[in-house]
């Protein structure tokens, strides 16, 4: 089982971490932190270098260069005691096919050095944490579903109480119920282990973590809360509106309020109807009056809302911009 | 070598579930009993200067080379492939603890193979009207050979072990244990055969070919004499193999 040692200030750090391959720079310069307890979403486009990361970062492979440690170990100097406080679950989990589920796991607890005594308690523990007893755990595990491979491979990771927890695409493959339970599960982790987790699902990462890390083509793009990303990538506000009105009716109340104002059409309905996009500064007070500034302007207006920035549009800006611009900002 | 009795245990238990054992043993069986059952049928027909037992062991290189590939080719190219290999690394288990569960399981399992076959000489002799004057073998050329088959095994298997440890294909992994295996039993022998003395740039090699003589090993075996040379050489050669296959396997991963 995970000693019980200090506590560090980070659970999982990495410091100017960069993998080349020849001439080819999989990852390069990253630096990043989990807190201990905290939940951290790692994103990142298709080959952007999220897996070599993880794998760097759980002692499966070496860097080129930099420091990654788990909680306060070396993983390179100290490989052995730096395992002992972290678990890590690859993108396609990969389990042996020709053992039953109760074996694997339990074969798994001792050699992550739970206490002999223990390992029959642990199994059973995270078996019922997976919902694994029921359905599973007498079967082999090359009869299961991926569902609950997946739930297997969750079940490995948490059953000697690691303080940290790299899962590499834990839902992948996983039916909406599946994703609920596992994220209900991750969720439930909060405070007790620190956890990376990969993920394209960007409404679940926004979900489930406390903050996101987000690299391209190797290099760190952005990386906080979602709420300081959005402030930071996302510096102005987006309203829709329905309307009968033309463009330059629109445009001239819009820029009457807000010289910043961008106004585009971006559809058409029947009835002569038209949408609109409004686009302008967030701080700007012209927010909390556009509704009112258009319907003084006695312009036909069916609708109007202001549009959420989901982490999908963090993600994509953080993504378009290039690792220039973020060390210019 | 943190882990290594509970890594052994699972070798152990997965070498007895595993099909592609159980098909190799069949072969071994199939085919040792065949080799003694003509050898018996040769004695038979006339005296020989040897006994079925004796041309039983001298043929140990025909399962060596057919059966052991079989036997190590799945230990870390398939673990590889399927990307269980790293999930194992992932956990406090040393890579050295993991090289030595698979080698131990695996040379166990040949020794097991070899020990299934000393019932074979008691069988014949129970079931068939053997003439009085008929020899099968005596005992000691049987534990000879299987003296010489455990300590040899060891360098065999290893080898099969590194071959493994090389790439992510299982046959690939065969193909490679054969060759080098059927490389290291005839080498001795072809080197012996070269007319070495008469080309004085190779005189050097007389003397280390002449402790690579297989077959001689496997008769000073059968005959009781405990040459310290050949144990060092499958000694060495062994821990040679298995130190090779630990970085073959942190470095590949």
């Amino acid at each position: 089982m995970a000693e019980s040692s200090p506590q560090p200030k980070a659970a999982v750090a990495a410091e100017s971490l960069t993998k080349r391959y020849g001439n080819l720079v999989a990852i390069e310069d990253l630096t990043f932190s989990v807190a201990p307890g905290e939940i951290v979403g790692f994103l990142g486009p298709n080959g952007a270098g999220k897996s070599t990361t993880m794998r760097i970062l759980s002692g499966t492979m070496a860097g080129t260069s930099g420091r990654a440690s788990i909680w306060g170990e070396s993983v390179a100097l100290n490989p052995t005691a730096a395992k002992r406080h972290m678990a890590y679950m690859p993108e396609n989990n990969p389990l042996p096919e020709d053992l039953k589920v109760e074996e694997y796991l339990s074969l798994r607890a001792r050699l992550k050095d739970v206490e002999s005594k223990q390992v029959a308690d642990r199994v059973r523990k995270v078996m019922e944490d997976c919902d694994l007893v029921r359905r599973a755990s007498g079967r082999l595990i090359g009869q299961l579903s991926k569902g609950f491979r997946q739930r297997v491979g969750i079940a490995d990771a948490l059953l000697a109480k690691p303080k940290v927890v790299i899962l590499d695409e834990p839902t992948i493959g996983l039916d909406p119920h599946q994703i609920l339970g596992i994220r209900d599960l991750i969720r439930s982790l909060r405070g007790e282990m620190a956890v990376l987790i990969s993920s394209h699902i960007l409404h679940e990462v926004e979900q489930v973590c406390d903050k996101v890390v987000i690299i391209n083509r190797g290099r760190l793009v952005a990386q906080g809360k979602t709420e300081d990303l959005r402030r930071e990538l996302l510096p102005d506000s987006v309203f829709h509106i329905l309307s009968r009105a033309s463009l330059n009716e629109i445009s001239a109340v819009c820029l009457q309020n807000e010289k910043l104002s961008l106004v585009e059409k971006i559809g058409e309905i029947e009835g002569g109807w038209c949408r609109y996009q409004v686009t302008m500064p967030s701080q700007s007070p012209a927010r909390e009056t556009l509704a009112g500034s258009l319907i003084q302007a006695g312009l036909p207006l069916r609708e109007i809302a202001e549009q959420h920035c989901g982490l999908e549009d963090i993600f994509i800006a953080a993504t378009r911009r290039s690792p220039q611009e973020r060390n210019r900002a | 070598m943190h882990h290594f009795r509970t890594l052994l245990w699972h070798e152990l238990r997965t070498a007895f579930f595993t099909w592609s054992n159980w098909a190799a043993a069949a072969l071994f069986l199939t085919l040792v009993g065949a080799i003694h059952w003509f050898a018996i049928l040769e004695c038979s027909r006339a005296p020989q200067p040897w006994t079925p037992v004796e041309a039983t062991f001298r043929l140990f290189w025909l399962p060596l080379l057919c059966v052991l590939p079989l036997l190590t080719m799945r230990s870390f190219a398939e673990e590889r492939r399927q990307g269980t290999l790293s999930a194992l690394l992932t956990t406090t288990a040393s890579t050295a603890a993991i090289v030595w569960a698979k080698f131990i399981s695996a040379w166990i399992t040949w020794v097991v193979f070899w020990l299934a076959f000393l019932p074979f000489p008691l069988l014949t002799e129970a079931r068939l009207a053997i003439p009085s004057d008929t020899r099968l073998g005596d005992s000691a050329t049987l534990w000879g050979g299987l003296c010489f088959i455990i300590v040899s095994g060891f360098l065999h298997v290893a080898i099969g072990i590194l071959c493994s440890c090389l790439t992510r294909s299982a046959t690939l992994a065969a193909l490679l244990t054969f060759i080098t295996l059927l490389g290291l039993t005839a080498a001795g022998g072809a080197i012996e055969s070269l007319p070495i003395e008469s080309w004085t740039w190779l005189g050097w090699l007389r003397e280390p070919a002449a402790h690579l003589r297989t077959f001689g090993h496997l008769e000073d075996f059968a005959s009781g004499i405990l040459d310290s040379r050949p144990l060092i050489l499958y000694i060495t050669g062994t821990f040679l193999c298995l130190g090779l296959s630990v970085i073959a396997v942190e470095g590949k991963e």
